[in-house]
C-alpha cells in the first residue's frame, strides 16, 4: 500500500490548523470606557463657612442650584463655597469639604462619587442636636432615597424620601428618631444618583457643644480600622486623659462579639472592657474608654463576629473652646491623590508594616517625594503649603486617617479615594437578550 | 347458418366495424367464423382504412361497406343497421371492433344469457386483455359521478372467475355486445354525437332510462386489445379534435353525464366534471405530460362552447325515458367506493415504494411447505426472548432512554441558546415568512429563510402546534439520527452487531449532542438526514449516469437542508469546486470535454439549483456572506479550530474538552486501510479540513453585532458520519482478517480503538444523562419582558441586560417591541442604528445626557434594565435625566421617556410633536393638519403613506428615518408595500414546483406502453 496518499491528507490537516491558527485571532469581547465619576461636595447650609481643597485650577465644576448642565473651571485650589452643593470633573483627585460654624466646630468630609449605601455612625436625636442629614441628588432624574436608622432602642421604621433632580434635601437629623441618643443612620438610594453627608452639631440653648461631619462608612465589615483618632489628654494625668466613645453598630440579625484593640506610639493594647464585647444586633451600643497614652493620635483595630459599623466621637477642646470629632473607619490605602489645600493635616498610617511612598504637590506646584515607614502607627504632617498628596505605593493592610485642627474647631477625615476609577464596559446589540 | 336457427329462436347479425386493424383483423375473423354458435350473418362497415383491413376482409369473403374515415363507430354500425333485410323478432346485432375477438363459445353464451330473459336488450362479455388473457378488462362498464369510465375493477386485474356470473349492469362495451335489432333502432341505435369512447355506456343509459335490461354475461369471453383508448392507432373520427383519444373520451364522458343525468344535479355535476378535469390536468402536469393535461381542460371547454348538442341530446332522451332516474342511480358508483379504489390504489404504490425490498423477502409459499415436517417440529414459545437480543432492539431502546434522561428538562415549550421562543401557532410562522416588513429592531426587510415555511408546514403534523413540533423533534432526533445511519451503515456491512452500536454513537456524537443541547435545528436535521443524503449520494463519483430526475430529486433534499442552513451549500459548493478541478485534470486534457461538460452540468444543477429554490434568503445571503455560516435562530459561538478537529464543535453546552471522541483516530486510521474505508475517510479528513478553517472564523449577523466563532455543526455532521462509516468497514473486514491471523499490530490497534470507542461511549452516556440535561434549551422559562411592558402593542422598548457565563458577564442591548423574540424574529434581526448604539453606550458609561432624546426621535418609549444588573447603570441612568422611572420589581427597572415618541410621529407647522396611533405595520390614522410624518422606522423606499388616494411625498431625515409631507389634514394610510417580496416568494414557489414534477416519476403516454403492459 502506498503511504503517500494517506501521509497527504494528513497533512491537509497540518495546513488546516496552520490557517486555522492564523485565522483564530482572538476576539476583544469586551471594551471598555474607563473615567472617574465626577464627585459631589456637601452643600453649605446657612450660618456655615465651606471651603473646598482642590488639586488643580482647571478643575471643573457644575452648580446644583439650576439644571443647567454647563461646568466651569474653578480658577483657585480652595473654593469656598456660598451655598449649593458642587459637581466637581476632578479626574481621579478627591477633594475634601471643610466646614466651619465660626467659633464653634468646624469639621471636613471627602466629596465622593455616588455610592450605593452609606452608613452614617454618629450624631444623636436628643434635645441638645442640631444636627442635619443633607442628601444630594445629583443627577437628571428624581431619586428615591430609603433613610433605616438605627437607635439605642433598636432599628426604627424606615423612611422614602424624593429628591428632586439637581437638588438636596435637608433633614434634622432629630426628627429621624426623636429623642434617641445614639443614632446610625443607613441611606440607601433606591434610585438616583445620590450622596449624603451628615452634620452633628451640639448644642445646650445658646451654648455650643461643638459639632463635626460625620464621614460615611460605605459597608459593614467584620474587620474595621480607625486610624486617626486625637488625643488630647495627658498619659500621667489620669483627671485630664480624653474622653472618647466608641459607638458599634450590628446591621444584621445575629449578636457580634468585638474585640477594640488600641494602636498608638505609646503600644498596642486592648482597652479595659473592649475585649470581645457582645453587641446585641441592631442596637447602637456605646463604650467610652480614656487611655492613658501620650500620642497625639491613636488608631483603633476592630475584629467581630459578625459585619458591623462604628465610629469614635473624641472631646477636643481648640483655641480654648469645646468641639467633639467623630473619626471613621478608612478602607485599605491605595494608590490615589488626595486635594489638601489650606488643610495641613496631621496623618495617622496604621499597618503592621506601614511603608508608603507619595508625591507630596505644594501650591507652588513643586512636587516633593515622600517615604513613610514604620510599624504598628506613623504620623505624619502635612506641610502647610501642600496642595495634594498622590499615593505612589504602599503596602497591603495600611489605613490612614487625617486629623485637622483649625481656629474653629478640629476635624477628621478617612484617607481614602472619593472616586474610584470606573471601568464600564461599552454594551454590545444582541438580540439574544430578548430570549430567556 | 339457418340450421342453427332451428337449434334457438335468436338470428344473430355481426356488424364488424374496421378501421386501420389489420393487425388484428385476421384473428378477429376467424374467432368469428369459429363460434360454436354459428352467426347468422356478418357485415362490415370500414372507416377508410389505409392499410390492408379491406383485403383481410374481402379475402375472408365478408361483405362490408366502405365509408368515410370520419364516419364514428355508432354511425358505422347504423350505416350497416340500415342495409340489413326488415327486421323479424328476437334479432340481434352483434357489435364486433376489428380488435376483439370473440371466444368460439361466446355468441353462444350470450344467447344462452338472455334465453329466458325478454327483458335484457344488450348483453356482453366478459372482456379480457388482448396479449395477457388473465387480465380482466371490463365485466360491464358504468361511469363515474366525474366521467371517470368505471369498470369496478383493479388496475391489472387477474381473471380467476371472482366477477363471474350474469349481472345487471348499466352497460357493456360495444366490443362484443349484442344488442336487441329492434331496441337498436327504436332508440335511434348509437348517439352520432358519441363517435367514439363512452357511446356503450350512454346507450346502456338510454336502454335502461327506457325500460329495458343490459347485462353482462361472463360466460362470454372476448379478448380485446383497446386499440384506440391505447392510441395504438389514430383516431380520425368527426369531432376527434385534434386527433386525441383522451381528449375525445373527456369530452364524451362529461357529454354523457350532461346529456341523461336529472336537470336539478347539472350544477354540481358540471363543478364535479370541471375540478376532476382540473385536478387531473395537474396530475398529468406533474407527470411531465403536458398533452393529457390540456386534453382534460380542452375536453371540458369544448363542451361548455358548445352547449347547443347537450339541449338537443336531453330533449330526445326526455322522449325515450320511461323510467325513474332512481332506477338508473343503483349503476352509478357511489363515491365512497371511488374513494375506497383510489385510496387502495394509492396505499399499494406507496407500499410498493416502500417495501420494494421485501418481496424478495417475503416468507416463503404455503406451497413450499412440508406440512408433515410442521406437524413433528415442537412448537418454540420462547422464541420471542430472542428479541431482546437483538442489536437493533438493544440499541434504540438505550437511546430512547439516553433521550428522555437528556431531555428530562425539555417536556414543553422549548427555549435558550439559539432557540428562541415558538409561536404557538403556525399561522405566525406563516406571516413571518410571508410578511415583507419584519418589526424586530428598527425593523427589517430582511427575507425570512426557508425554513420559517418548513417548520410552519410540518407544524401541520401537529395540528399547527409549533411548540409541539419542535419539543417532539429534539425528544425523537438522536432515535431518528441512529434510524437513519442505520440504515446507511446497513450497505456497508452485513453485520447488524458492528452497524447499531455504529449508529448508536452517530447518535451519541458531540456534534449530535451539543446541537440538541443549544437548539441548533439545522444541524439536528441535517444529522438525521445526512445518511440519506449520503445514500443518493453514494455513487457521486458518476455524476454523469445520473438521470435529471434523480438530480431533481437530490436537489429537493438539498434544498431542504440549504433552506435550514446555508452552511450546506458552502459545503456542496467546495466540494463541487474540488471534484470539477479533479474532472479537469481526468477529463478535460483527454479531450473528453463533452464527459467532462455533462458531469459539470450535473454537478452545477446539484449545487446551484437548491440554492435558487431558496430565493430569495439565498441571494441575500451573497450580499452578506456571513448568512452562509449560519444556522437558524440566535447565533451561538461555537468552540474554535482545535475542538472541531477533534469532531466537537464546542461552545456553551457541547461535550467538555476532556471528552474525546475517537472520530479523528478513526478517520486517520482508515486513511491507512487498504478496504473501501480509506475513500470514505478521505472525504471525512476533506470535510474535517473545512471544519478546521470554518471554525477559525468569526462573524455578527441575525442581530449580534459582536463577533462569534463560527458554528461548524453541519460540516462536523459529515466528519463524523464519514468517521462511522469507515469505522464500520474497518471492523466488519478486520474482523475477518483477525480471527484469522496471528496477534500482530493490527489487534494492538483495534484493541486501542475499541477501547477509545468504549470510553467514549461511556462517559458521554453518562455526561448526556446527568449534566448534559443542563443545557442552554429548556422548558418552560420565564420570558425576559415584563407582561406589563406587552400592553401596549409594538411598543419600542430600549433593552439593557447582562449576559453570559457567571465569571464572562457582557453588557448588552437590543430594540424589543414589547415581547421576548420569537422563531425566525433573530434570522432577519437588522444591525443596530449607530445613533441607538451611542445613545444605549451613553447610558452604561454615564455620558448620555442626550440618550433620552435620541431614543425619542427612533420612537423608543421605554427603558428597561433586565435583572440582575450592576446598582452603577442603575444610578448612571437615573443621574442622566429624560428618563422617569415607572417601575422597579425583580424582574428589572424600567424607565419611561419623557419625551413624546411613538411609532408615527406628527410635526406640525408650529413644531409640535404629536403621537399617532399605528401599532401594527399597516396602520388608518387622521392628521390633524399639514406638516411632516415621521415613521420611526428604518427607512425603505416600500414605505408609503396615502392620503385621499394619492401618495405623500417621501423623504429621509437625518436620522435616517423615512418622513413625508403631509399638505392637508385627513385620514392617512400607512403601508409597507410587500409586492416584492410576493414577487419573490412566487418565483421560489414556482421553481419548487417546476423541481418537483422533475423529480416526481415521469407518466408515459399509452402510446409508449408496450403491448405487453397495456395487455
Amino acid at each position: 500500500m502506498s503511504l503517500s496518499r494517506p501521509l497527504r491528507f494528513i497533512a491537509f490537516i497540518g495546513v488546516a490548523i496552520t490557517i486555522a491558527s492564523a485565522l483564530n485571532v482572538a476576539i476583544t469581547k469586551k471594551s471598555y470606557s474607563e473615567n472617574y465619576p465626577a464627585v459631589v461636595c456637601p452643600p453649605t447650609l446657612p450660618g456655615l463657612s465651606s471651603q473646598i481643597s482642590l488639586s488643580s485650577r482647571q478643575t471643573q465644576f457644575q452648580r446644583l442650584q439650576n439644571r443647567s448642565t454647563t461646568t466651569d473651571m474653578v480658577k483657585v485650589l480652595r473654593l469656598p463655597v456660598a451655598k449649593d452643593s458642587l459637581l466637581f470633573d476632578t479626574q481621579g483627585s478627591t477633594p475634601v469639604a471643610w466646614q466651619s460654624r465660626s467659633g464653634s466646630w468646624a469639621g471636613g468630609v471627602l466629596c465622593t462619587g455616588p455610592v450605593s449605601s452609606q452608613w452614617f455612625v454618629g450624631a444623636s436625636a436628643d434635645i441638645t442636636t442640631k444636627g442635619r442629614l443633607i442628601i444630594v441628588n445629583s443627577g437628571l432624574s428624581e431619586a428615591i432615597v430609603d433613610v433605616q436608622v438605627f437607635t439605642e432602642n433598636g432599628k426604627q421604621p424606615a423612611k422614602s424620601l424624593t429628591v428632586a433632580s439637581k437638588t438636596y434635601l435637608v433633614v434634622p437629623v432629630d426628627s429621624l428618631a426623636p429623642g434617641d441618643q445614639r443614632l446610625t443612620v443607613n441611606v440607601v438610594p433606591r434610585s438616583g444618583r445620590i450622596n449624603s453627608f451628615m452634620i452633628d452639631e451640639q448644642g445646650k440653648g445658646l451654648r455650643a457643644l461643638g459639632g463635626d461631619l460625620i464621614n460615611p462608612i460605605n459597608t459593614p465589615s467584620r474587620s474595621l480600622v480607625i486610624p486617626a483618632i486625637p488625643n488630647q489628654g495627658k498619659a500621667t494625668d489620669s483627671a485630664a486623659a480624653t474622653r472618647h466613645v466608641l459607638r458599634v453598630l450590628t446591621p444584621g440579625d445575629v449578636d457580634a462579639s468585638v474585640t477594640v484593640e488600641l494602636v498608638s506610639a505609646d503600644g498596642i493594647f486592648v482597652p479595659v472592657g473592649l475585649n470581645s464585647r457582645s453587641i446585641a444586633a441592631g442596637v447602637v451600643t456605646e463604650f467610652t474608654f480614656s487611655p492613658k497614652i501620650s500620642s497625639a493620635a491613636f488608631g483603633l483595630k476592630l475584629s467581630s463576629t459578625e459585619p458591623i459599623v462604628a465610629a469614635v466621637e473624641s472631646s477636643v477642646a481648640t483655641g480654648g473652646k469645646r468641639d467633639f470629632a467623630w473619626s471613621t473607619p478608612a478602607p485599605e490605602l491605595s494608590e490615589f491623590t488626595l486635594a489638601l489645600t489650606g488643610l495641613s493635616p496631621l496623618i495617622a498610617f496604621v499597618g503592621a508594616e506601614i511603608n508608603v511612598a507619595l508625591d507630596l504637590t505644594l501650591v507652588n506646584g513643586k512636587v516633593i517625594r515622600k517615604a513613610i515607614q514604620g510599624r504598628d502607627i506613623v504620623t505624619w504632617k502635612v506641610p502647610d503649603a501642600a496642595r495634594s498628596i498622590k499615593i505612589t505605593k504602599v503596602g497591603a493592610q495600611t489605613y490612614a486617617g487625617a486629623l485637622v485642627s483649625s481656629v474653629n474647631g478640629y476635624g477628621y477625615f478617612p484617607i481614602a479615594s472619593g472616586s474610584v476609577l470606573t471601568r464600564v464596559e461599552i454594551p454590545d446589540s444582541n438580540i439574544r437578550i430578548l430570549n430567556p | 347458418m339457418a340450421s342453427q336457427a332451428a337449434v334457438d329462436k335468436h338470428r344473430v347479425t355481426a356488424v364488424l366495424v374496421s378501421h386501420n386493424g389489420a393487425v388484428w383483423l385476421p384473428e378477429v375473423v376467424a374467432a368469428l367464423t369459429s363460434q360454436t354458435r354459428p352467426i347468422d350473418f356478418i357485415t362490415a362497415v370500414d372507416t377508410g382504412s389505409q392499410d390492408s383491413s379491406t383485403k383481410l376482409l374481402k379475402s375472408a369473403r365478408i361483405p362490408f361497406i366502405n365509408v368515410d374515415v370520419e364516419t364514428g363507430f355508432g354511425q358505422a354500425v347504423s350505416l350497416a343497421v340500415e342495409k340489413l333485410p326488415s327486421p323479424i323478432d328476437h334479432e340481434w346485432i352483434w357489435l364486433i371492433h376489428d380488435d376483439c375477438a370473440p371466444a368460439p363459445s361466446a355468441l353462444a353464451e350470450l344467447l344462452d344469457a338472455i334465453d329466458d330473459r325478454p327483458q335484457v336488450v344488450m348483453v356482453g362479455p366478459k372482456l379480457l386483455g388482448w396479449h395477457d388473457r388473465t387480465h380482466l378488462l371490463e365485466a360491464g362498464v358504468s361511469i363515474a359521478g366525474n366521467g371517470a369510465r368505471w369498470t369496478g375493477l383493479e388496475p391489472l386485474e387477474y381473471d380467476q372467475g371472482q366477477h363471474d356470473g350474469n349481472h345487471d349492469v348499466l352497460a357493456v362495451s360495444t366490443a362484443g355486445a349484442l344488442i336487441r335489432r329492434d331496441v337498436f333502432e327504436e332508440l335511434g341505435g348509437l348517439d352520432p354525437n358519441l363517435t367514439l369512447f363512452r357511446d356503450d355506456v350512454d346507450f346502456g343509459w338510454r336502454a335502461r332510462a327506457a325500460g329495458h335490461s343490459v347485462m353482462v354475461a361472463t360466460g362470454a369471453v372476448a379478448f380485446h386489445a383497446q386499440a384506440a383508448a391505447n392510441e395504438r392507432r389514430s383516431v380520425e373520427v368527426a369531432g376527434a379534435f385534434l386527433h386525441r383519444p383522451l381528449l375525445l373520451d373527456r369530452r364524451n364522458a362529461a357529454y354523457v353525464l350532461l346529456a341523461n343525468s336529472s336537470w336539478w344535479i347539472l350544477p354540481w355535476l358540471v363543478i364535479q366534471i370541471l375540478g376532476s378535469a382540473i385536478a387531473r390536468a395537474i396530475g398529468y402536469l406533474i407527470a411531465k405530460l403536458p398533452g393529457y393535461a390540456a386534453d382534460e381542460i380542452l375536453a371540458v371547454g369544448v363542451l361548455i362552447t358548445r352547449p347547443g348538442s347537450i339541449i338537443a341530446a336531453r330533449k330526445v332522451r326526455r322522449k325515450q325515458r320511461f323510467v325513474s332516474a332512481r332506477v338508473i342511480a343503483s349503476y352509478i358508483p357511489p363515491r365512497w367506493s371511488q374513494l375506497r379504489l383510489a385510496s387502495e390504489g394509492a396505499i399499494d404504490a406507496i407500499r410498493g415504494k416502500l417495501f420494494a425490498g421485501d418481496s424478495q423477502n417475503s416468507s416463503p409459499s404455503i406451497l413450499d411447505s412440508d406440512e408433515d415436517e410442521d406437524l413433528l417440529t415442537p412448537a418454540n414459545t420462547s422464541q420471542w426472548l430472542g428479541v431482546f437480543k437483538r442489536p437493533e432492539v438493544i440499541g434504540f431502546t438505550l437511546i430512547a432512554l439516553i433521550s428522555i434522561l437528556n431531555s428530562r428538562n425539555r417536556f414543553g415549550a422549548l427555549v435558550g441558546g439559539a432557540l428562541p421562543i415558538s409561536p404557538s401557532g403556525a399561522t405566525d410562522l406563516w406571516r413571518t415568512y410571508f410578511e415583507s416588513w419584519h418589526q424586530v429592531g428598527m425593523g427589517s426587510t430582511s427575507a425570512t429563510p426557508t425554513w420559517v415555511a418548513i417548520t410552519a408546514t410540518a407544524s401541520l403534523f401537529f395540528l399547527g402546534k409549533v411548540q409541539l413540533l419542535i419539543t417532539t423533534f429534539f425528544l425523537v432526533a438522536p432515535i431518528l439520527m441512529m434510524y437513519t445511519s442505520s440504515k446507511l451503515l446497513k450497505h456497508l456491512t452485513g453485520n447488524s452487531w458492528i452497524s447499531i452500536p455504529a449508529a448508536f454513537l452517530y447518535a451519541l456524537s458531540p456534534v449530535a449532542i451539543a446541537a440538541i443541547s443549544t437548539g441548533h435545528i439545522a444541524t439536528v436535521l441535517f444529522m438525521i438526514l445526512a445518511p440519506y443524503a449520503a445514500l443518493l449520494l453514494r455513487d457521486i463519483e458518476e455524476i454523469e449516469l445520473y438521470s435529471w430526475r434523480k438530480i431533481a430529486g437530490i436537489s429537493l433534499l438539498l434544498a431542504l437542508l440549504y433552506g435550514f442552513s446555508l452552511m450546506i451549500f458552502v459545503i456542496a459548493l467546495v466540494a463541487a469546486l474540488i471534484s470539477t478541478l479533479s474532472d479537469y485534470e481526468k477529463h478535460a486534457i483527454d479531450a473528453n470535454s463533452g464527459h467532462y461538460s455533462l458531469r459539470l452540468q450535473k454537478k452545477a444543477a446539484l449545487v446551484f439549483l437548491p440554492f435558487l429554490m431558496n430565493v430569495p434568503y439565498s441571494l441575500e445571503a451573497i450580499v452578506n456572506p456571513s448568512r452562509l455560516l449560519v444556522e437558524p435562530g440566535l447565533l451561538i459561538s461555537g468552540g474554535g479550530p482545535f475542538m472541531a478537529l477533534l469532531g466537537n464543535p464546542g461552545g456553551a453546552n457541547a461535550l467538555p474538552v476532556w471528552l474525546i471522541s475517537p472520530i479523528l483516530l478513526v478517520l486517520i486510521i482508515s486513511l491507512f486501510s487498504t478496504t473501501h474505508a480509506r475513500r470514505i475517510a478521505e472525504y471525512g479528513v476533506g470535510a474535517l479540513v473545512l471544519a478546521v478553517i470554518l471554525a477559525a472564523l468569526s462573524i455578527s449577523t441575525h442581530g449580534n453585532e459582536a463577533s462569534s466563532k463560527v458554528w461548524p455543526g453541519p460540516v462536523l455532521v459529515l466528519v463524523t458520519l464519514a468517521s462511522v462509516a469507515s469505522g464500520t468497514v474497518l471492523l466488519d473486514r478486520l474482523r475477518e482478517t483477525l480471527v484469522l491471523s496471528h496477534v500482530h499490530y493490527r489487534h494492538i490497534l483495534s484493541a486501542l480503538l475499541l477501547f477509545a470507542t468504549f470510553t467514549y461511549s461511556v462517559l458521554a452516556i453518562g455526561w448526556t444523562a446527568t449534566k448534559g440535561a443542563d443545557s442552554l434549551v429548556q422548558a418552560n422559562r420565564e420570558t425576559v419582558m415584563p407582561a406589563f411592558l406587552s400592553v401596549e402593542t409594538n411598543t419600542k422598548i430600549l433593552v439593557l441586560r447582562e449576559i453570559g457565563s457567571k465569571d464572562d458577564k457582557k453588557i448588552q442591548y437590543y430594540l424589543s417591541r414589547g415581547k421576548d423574540i420569537s422563531l425566525g424574529e433573530p434570522d432577519v434581526a437588522p444591525a443596530q442604528t449607530p445613533a441607538i448604539a451611542e445613545a444605549a453606550r451613553g447610558l452604561i458609561d454615564g455620558s448620555g445626557v442626550s440618550s433620552s432624546a435620541t431614543l425619542s426621535n427612533f420612537g423608543v418609549k421605554y427603558l428597561f434594565v433586565k435583572a440582575p444588573f450592576k446598582r452603577e447603570i442603575i444610578r448612571s441612568i437615573d443621574g442622566l435625566g429624560g428618563f422617569s422611572r415607572t417601575s422597579a420589581t425583580s424582574l428589572g427597572v424600567v424607565w419611561k421617556v419623557t419625551t413624546s415618541a411613538s411609532r408615527l410621529m406628527f410635526v406640525g407647522a408650529d413644531g409640535v410633536r404629536k403621537e399617532l396611533q399605528a401599532g401594527e405595520v399597516g396602520a388608518r390614522t387622521y392628521v390633524p393638519s399639514a406638516g411632516t410624518l415621521i415613521l420611526t422606522e428604518t427607512y425603505n423606499r416600500s414605505w408609503q403613506i396615502l392620503e385621499n388616494g394619492y401618495r405623500l411625498d417621501r423623504s429621509k431625515n437625518e436620522q435616517g428615518l423615512p418622513t413625508f409631507t403631509v399638505t392637508e389634514p385627513g385620514e392617512i394610510s400607512l403601508i409597507h408595500d410587500g409586492t416584492i417580496r410576493r414577487g419573490w416568494l412566487s418565483l421560489q414557489l414556482i421553481l419548487f414546483v417546476v423541481v418537483l414534477v422533475m423529480a416526481l416519476p415521469a407518466g408515459r403516454r399509452k402510446s409508449d406502453i408496450s403491448e405487453k403492459e397495456l395487455a
